[in-house]
């Protein structure tokens, strides 16, 4: 264990906290997790006091467990899996250190949100390729560490897509930048030469940043990220569309990325997408849901700096001809749902309202990732799986994004549960671990495993564990960064 | 020309491997890639044209010697020249030429294969590449009405060729073209007995000198019979009449055709008029001597300019396989009332060889089956009921892969559909 | 130094006697041709592999590698086997997989396509055309595997829509240096191809980066790639005779220009403009002397279109090709590229807007053909250096450097003039780009060699290292990744620690890549 006055040397006593009531907020989150108090919160200021942490860390064997977002935390990799842990929180680093338009990147510390860094990039003329609706306090960085779906597919043409370099401090105490920032140069030298750390992969014949990113903090810890930005539309025309055939929906969603036609482009089912456009008003959310589809599709067309009501205007014919040929209908509103008003709500800044904790209501997500021919069936099953463990399945909200440029389907079940309901709550707490037990053997293939699900889907592939223990040797040889996690 | 005159060309190899493939424009799938059987059966890099530029390099320089190995690898490639047409897509070096010496020169230094030392023992005794007696050459003509050019005056001549003279099931190939030729109004004669192997074979197969001496002596005939056309239904023979003879300074003014292309010509002219139907799905396959070999050759003396692009003085014009001899065999069947052409995959300058050449039916039967099987299976994929091809060398060929594997696939030469629809 | 016999028989064992050869003519022929000339007549050769081996599948790969360990031999593996396959020691056997050739699934709606190493991309991109589909090809030529593990970099002339093997490849199955096998992703999960990523960390970061190991990690046995929408015909209407094959029409929707401009800023204004307006389906930066090779069918066709393109450029230029999903998009897409045109005062190369030349130029920049045109057919022999995977104009920056340095051989006689424009490329619609400068020449002697790849190399490495231009992707070995790393957040150390943690009996012949030395 470190002792508390060689942290108050690094960080400052004012980062370094053992108030109980701090070390219990980090204790447990919104998972099912088993809970377990760290020693110590600290709260490094920059890459130094990272850096001198980790290494102090190496010295004592002390874990140290990374975490960059605000509560509430909902998939436990944030709390220790060991006792006697140090979390480092990291959301204090607010820096955004760049945005850079021309080469269409932002460069930024992991205590910046969403939040923060929307306007940021805004003003260049930039945006992100965000997530779903994120929470007010998520890490951007932590949201590309973690490999969140975002919600533009055209673009991303990797899984690890919008993530490019990162500088991380690894188990080992050294501090090593990934891609292009890697080097040969400082990054004032680089930027100096022209770079800005837009290439993710190498330098060489590897590339770090894959093997940081899902890894949950146990590689090493994080002190900035820099990700590719996309340019902001001139003109934007969103659409919706609703059908009680997922499969129909499937099949315009394949079509319309595979063309490249839209920009943001997700399916959800009634729940999600009442959930989300109510607000936490239980007579709003009833009405809507009552009003909608089972699915429905949103996808948003959009036109830049040449033409762009040209570009619009054909786009959106194309995919009406699209539309028809399937047997489906875009339009502007659904069940009391605005096309407009749903794009505003998921490209702004994020508020106070989050959908995950709509108004007395907890949530638990189990997601998976998988082609497109199991998609629908993988859903029947869950519903299948989940009625059949007696969760009330019209609580179940359920978020298709299709990621990889359509190669790929995150699919995800969004177990909404009343916080106050003990039974409905053991009933989700089982479910996240019997469900995924079953779906796997169905063909879901569950990439980001949290949790107590995390060692069955380790454990599905030795080979790939030892593997990954062999990187976790060359990176952390003292199992120091969040122990427990994954299969470490 | 020597190997060593070609060392240049097979140092500029890039080692890209684009000799075992067909001319990347024309894949239209992942099945019928390959073009080269040599490599195709054999796997190793050293079967492949490029290999064979390495070893040849290597034998230069005395890094390899000679050995059953040499041998077993210099003489299991048909000398289809596949090879040599996909490399000149892009590259501007002879790889067929430097095979042809290397095997030259293995005859020469006296390293030979017992099998074809014997077929050239044939051919200095009996006159012939194929296992027969001379006295039993013109036997396939017994019953025709045609003059023997080597005892008249013959300004069109017909070469049955020594695989058709020593194979009876082909006698009716030589038999329908003389009769065509005859109803069409041409004076053909023939050489029956006193026909000479042409030599192609041997030169295919490195015995220089034997194909020299076959070439003075059938020139000698020729000229004598005052022919100003040679006709002839065997690829192989086309090819040594009209591409090797003339390398060799011996063809003069000979006009030499293939019989498709000669009797395109005289359908054309209206001589010859396919009115009957003939109700056959048929594929064709390009022979490699009449298609890619085919193409007329190109005489150069001069140098190499020295500098950093390769160019000669005077400008060189490399044979690529462009002016094969592709469309008249087609013409010809288009020309036949009821007849369907289903193409294969791999046609014209990058068609898959039948198996038959190098010497390779002789020296590996089991190879030269192995090559006709992958053929007949590409041609029943185009669902025809027929291949059809223009030389007696690859008929024999797929007609002994079809009788071991059972295939209904029917046999023909270009020239029996003929007879049939005229 | 032959194989011990217990040695031999063990491998014979594993492919069988007639797919395993030491016979002097078989591993003779997999050198690379030596020229006297460039050795200078001595009697130094690059050594021989000692065997060559044709394993058939995986279970064969897997068991030689085990046996390279128990021997203490080492191996290396390649497919098709153009560059970068040769060992530098004694002691070390070939793994040729000529025989692992299959394409085992393609699967349209989650558009990815899965092969073995001998599969060329000119086969996988037939096949992914009757289909509606598209791959990026190795920008070396679709004769090359369509393994995105295989090539050097697998950057190509789709790179623009169609990424990189970084970035396209999903699933993948590896031997490692120790003999295990590991399937990355969903392929180790449930048996499924889509992902190569996780669970967790994603081990895609251990197998390559911009560049791949070259050989020295393992064997990659079979991957799966991303591939693309295709809105063309499924066979391309080809006609004509080899040299000179072209589509007898341009398919609807499609279109294809040379574009050159007075100065590399405006080219690079041009690949800006072009890339965030998403109308390029093709932009590769070729320059004058490259679409003259192209187009060529002899060396002396090339001298004559090169002299009569270089009368036609300004400048520095690029091919751009539009493929469009519909006549709409196509409209709307030539009309952009017209006004990007005009803002950035380009000219159009006549030969390509030339029924004649144009539909031929299309077509070969999409099956891939012209590379070996375009290096190699002047003298058989080339060189020149190149960049790493970064930003487009950081890239072209760079390799301008070099092109001045290439002025100077020219001068001198050392190789051949054909002008001293880079290539570039744009990759991503211009989220990223590569450039090159390529040279051809015919060395007379190894002095001629080191005056000029010598003296290339040099000034490439210190450029990239003074100027901060990243790590370029000739970067390989031991030599140069100690030169590099240190620079560049001592990557080399890390790099070094794959290798010795997933090849410790260092079997994975890897001067192409880095040994495991202390």
């Amino acid at each position: 264990m470190i002792e508390e006055g060689k942290l108050a040397e690094v960080v400052g006593s004012s980062n370094v906290s053992r108030d109980p009531a701090t070390l219990n907020e980090y204790s447990r989150d919104m998972s099912f997790v088993n809970t377990i108090k760290p020693a110590y919160v600290v709260k490094p200021r920059n890459t130094d006091d990272v850096k001198k942490i980790v290494n102090l860390a190496k010295e004592t064997l002390t874990p140290l467990v990374p975490v960059s977002s605000g509560p509430p935390h909902l998939h436990g990799d944030t709390v220790p899996g060991t006792g006697g842990a140090i979390v480092v929180d990291l959301s204090g680093m607010k820096k955004i250190i760049r945005v850079d338009r021309e080469n269409r990147v932002a460069m930024f510390e992991p205590g910046v949100t969403f939040g923060e860094l929307i306007p940021a990039v805004t003003r260049e003329g930039l945006r992100l390729n965000m997530p779903l609706l994120p929470r007010k306090s998520k890490s951007v960085v932590g949201s590309l560490l973690e490999r969140e779906p975002v919600i533009m597919p055209k673009y991303h043409w990797d899984i690890a897509d919008p993530l490019n370099c990162v500088e991380v401090i690894f188990g080992t105490g050294d501090m090593f930048r990934t891609g292009a920032a890697a080097g040969p140069g400082t990054l004032e030298e680089q930027w100096a030469a022209g770079g800005a750390q837009v290439e993710a992969a190498g330098p060489s014949s590897a590339s770090w940043y894959r093997v940081i990113q899902g890894a949950q903090g146990t590689m090493g810890i994080v002190t900035w990220a820099s990700a590719r930005c996309e340019i902001l539309p001139s003109l934007e025309e969103p659409f919706l569309v609703g059908s009680s055939e997922l499969d129909r929906i499937m099949e315009m969603v394949h079509w319309l990325i595979r063309l490249r036609l839209p920009n943001e482009c997700f399916i959800l089912n009634s729940t999600a997408l009442a959930t989300i456009t109510a607000k936490a008003q239980p007579e709003v959310y009833t009405k809507i849901k009552q009003a909608l589809p089972a699915w429905i599709l949103f996808f948003n067309v959009a036109g830049y700096d040449y033409f762009p009501e040209d570009r619009v205007k054909g786009q959106v014919l194309d995919i009406k001809e699209l539309s028809q040929r399937i047997g489906l209908e875009p339009v502007t509103s659904l069940g009391g749902v605005s096309a407009l008003e749903l794009l505003k709500t998921v490209q702004a800044p994020p508020g106070e309202f989050y959908w995950k904790q709509p108004g007395g209501w907890n949530c638990q997500d189990i997601f998976f990732i998988s082609n497109f021919q199991r998609v629908s069936e993988l859903i029947k099953a869950m519903y299948d799986i989940a009625a059949g463990a007696g969760y009330t399945t019209s609580n179940m909200g359920v978020y298709v994004q299709p990621i990889v440029q359509g190669v790929n389907y995150h699919v995800e079940f969004d177990m909404f549960y009343p916080s106050q309901n003990r039974g409905e709550l053991e009933v989700v707490k089982k479910l996240s671990v019997d469900a995924v037990r079953q779906l796997i053997d169905k063909g879901a293939f569950f990439s980001r495993p949290y949790g107590e699900a995390a060692p069955i889907i380790m454990n599905r592939d030795a080979a790939t564990v030892a593997a990954l223990k062999k990187v976790k040797m060359i990176l952390d040889p003292g199992n120091i960064m969040n122990p427990g996690k994954l299969c470490f | 020309m020597s190997l060593e005159d070609y060392r240049r060309d097979m140092e500029t190899c890039r080692r890209c491997s684009t000799c075992k493939f067909i001319p990347l424009e024309k894949v239209t799938g992942y099945e019928h890639v390959n073009v080269c059987p040599s490599i195709a059966r054999y796997n190793f890099h050293t079967y492949s044209a490029g290999g064979r530029m390495v070893f040849g390099v290597a034998f230069l320089e005395k890094r390899v010697d000679y050995s059953a190995k040499l041998l077993e690898v210099v003489y299991n490639c048909q000398m289809c020249g596949a090879c040599d047409v996909s490399c000149k897509y892009s590259m501007d070096m002879e790889v067929l030429e430097p095979l042809y010496e290397f095997r030259i020169r293995c005859v020469e230094d006296g390293h030979t294969i017992p099998v074809l030392d014997r077929l050239i023992n044939s051919l200095r005794k009996q006159g012939t590449m194929i296992p027969g007696a001379k006295t039993k050459r013109g036997q396939w003509a017994e019953g025709l009405e045609v003059k023997d050019f080597t005892k008249q005056e013959t300004e069109v001549i017909f070469h049955a060729g020594c695989r058709t003279c020593y194979d009876k099931a082909l006698w009716k190939v030589a038999k329908a073209t003389v009769s065509l030729l005859q109803r069409a109004g041409v004076a053909v004669g023939i050489g029956g007995e006193n026909e000479l192997c042409c030599g192609g074979r041997a030169y295919q197969t490195g015995y220089k000198e034997d194909f020299l001496r076959q070439s003075q002596q059938n020139m000698a005939l020729f000229k004598k019979a005052g022919a100003k056309t040679l006709v002839t239904g065997c690829a192989d023979c086309y090819h040594a009449f009209k591409v090797l003879y003339d390398k060799f300074g011996m063809k003069g003014d000979l006009e030499v055709l293939h019989t498709t292309e000669y009797l395109a010509r005289l359908i054309k002219e209206g001589k010859l008029k396919p009115r009957k139907k003939v109700a056959i799905n048929a594929t064709y396959h390009d022979p490699c001597h009449l298609g890619r070999l085919g193409e007329p050759y190109l005489h150069w003396e001069g140098k190499e300019i020295p500098g950093h692009i390769r160019i000669f003085d005077p400008p060189k014009e490399f044979r690529r396989g462009t002016y094969g001899v592709y469309e008249p065999p087609r013409e010809v069947l288009r020309s036949i009332p009821g007849l369907k052409l289903f193409e294969m995959d791999r046609i014209k300058e990058y068609a898959w060889c039948c198996g038959a050449g190098g010497g390779v039916r002789e020296t590996n039967p089991e190879f030269a089956q192995w090559t006709a099987q992958e053929r007949i299976t590409e041609a029943r994929q185009t669902g025809a009921e027929a291949l059809v091809t223009a030389c007696p060398g690859c008929e024999r060929s797929f007609s002994d892969a079809i009788k071991e594997n059972g295939s209904r696939l029917k046999v023909y030469d270009i020239v029996e559909l003929l007879e049939k629809a005229v | 130094m032959a194989l011990k016999r217990e040695v031999y028989r063990a491998l014979e064992d594993v492919v069988g006697p007639e797919n395993i050869s030491e016979d002097p003519v078989v591993i003779e022929s997999y050198s690379f041709p030596i020229r006297k000339a460039t050795t200078g007549g001595k009697d130094a050769y690059l050594p021989r592999f000692e065997a060559i081996t044709l394993p058939k599948d995986t279970a064969e790969v897997q068991a030689i590698v085990k046996l390279c360990n128990k021997y203490k031999i080492q191996f290396k593996a390649s497919s098709t086997g153009w560059l970068y396959c040769d060992p530098t020691g004694p002691g070390c056997i070939k793994m040729d997989l000529r025989r692992m050739n299959r394409i085992l699934e393609i699967n349209e709606k989650s558009m990815y396509a899965v092969v073995e190493p001998y599969v060329i991309y000119a086969q996988l991109q037939a096949e992914l055309m009757k289909r509606g589909l598209n791959c990026n090809i190795t920008g070396a030529g679709s004769n090359c595997s369509a393994l995105p593990l295989a090539a050097h970099v697998n950057l190509g002339h789709l790179s623009q829509t169609g990424s990189y093997g970084e970035r396209n490849l999903l699933a993948l199955e590896w031997v490692t240096g120790d003999g295990e096998i590991i399937r990355f992703g969903s392929l180790g999960s449930i048996g499924e191809w889509f992902c190569g990523d996780g669970p967790g960390p994603s081990l895609r970061g251990i197998i390559r980066g911009n560049t791949v190991p070259l050989g020295g990690l393992g064997v990659f046995t079979k991957a799966a790639q991303k591939v693309y929408h295709w809105p063309g015909p499924a066979t391309f209407p080809i006609e004509g005779v080899s040299p000179r094959y072209a589509p007898s029409y341009i398919p609807p929707g499609f279109m294809i220009r040379y574009l050159s401009f007075a100065s590399i800023d405006k080219l690079i204004e041009a690949v800006r403009k072009i890339g965030e307006s998403e109308i390029g389906f093709e932009l590769m930066g070729f320059n004058a002397a490259m679409m003259a090779s192209n187009a060529a069918t002899s060396n002396e066709e090339d001298i004559k279109y090169f002299k009569q393109f270089s009368a036609q450029v300004q400048g520095p230029g690029f091919m751009v090709m539009i493929a469009a999903t519909s006549p709409r998009d196509f409209e709307y897409k030539k009309k952009v590229l017209e006004k990007i045109m005009e803002e950035t005062g380009a000219w159009s190369l006549k030969a390509v807007e030339d029924p004649e030349l144009g539909p031929g130029f299309l077509w070969r920049f999409i099956r891939t053909v012209g590379s070996i045109r375009e290096t190699s057919r002047a003298t058989g022999w080339g060189g020149g250096t190149v960049g790493g995977t970064d930003l487009f104009p950081l890239m072209t920056k760079y390799i301008l450097h070099t092109s001045y340095l290439k002025e100077d051989l020219i001068k001198r006689g050392l190789i051949l003039d054909d002008a001293l424009y880079p290539f570039v490329q744009s990759i991503e619609h211009g989220h990223t780009g590569h450039g090159e400068i390529l040279i051809r020449y015919s060395p007379s002697s190894p002095d001629h060699i080191a005056n000029v790849q010598g003296v290339l190399n040099r000034e490439a490495n210190k450029t990239a290292i003074e100027g901060h231009f990243g790590v370029p992707h000739h970067v390989w070995s031991d030599e140069l990744h100690g030169m590099y790393g240190p620079h560049t957040s001592n990557y080399h150390l890390w790099l070094r620690k794959i290798k010795k943690t997933f090849d410790p009996n260092q079997v994975s012949e890897s001067s192409n890549y880095i040994t495991a030395k202390e």
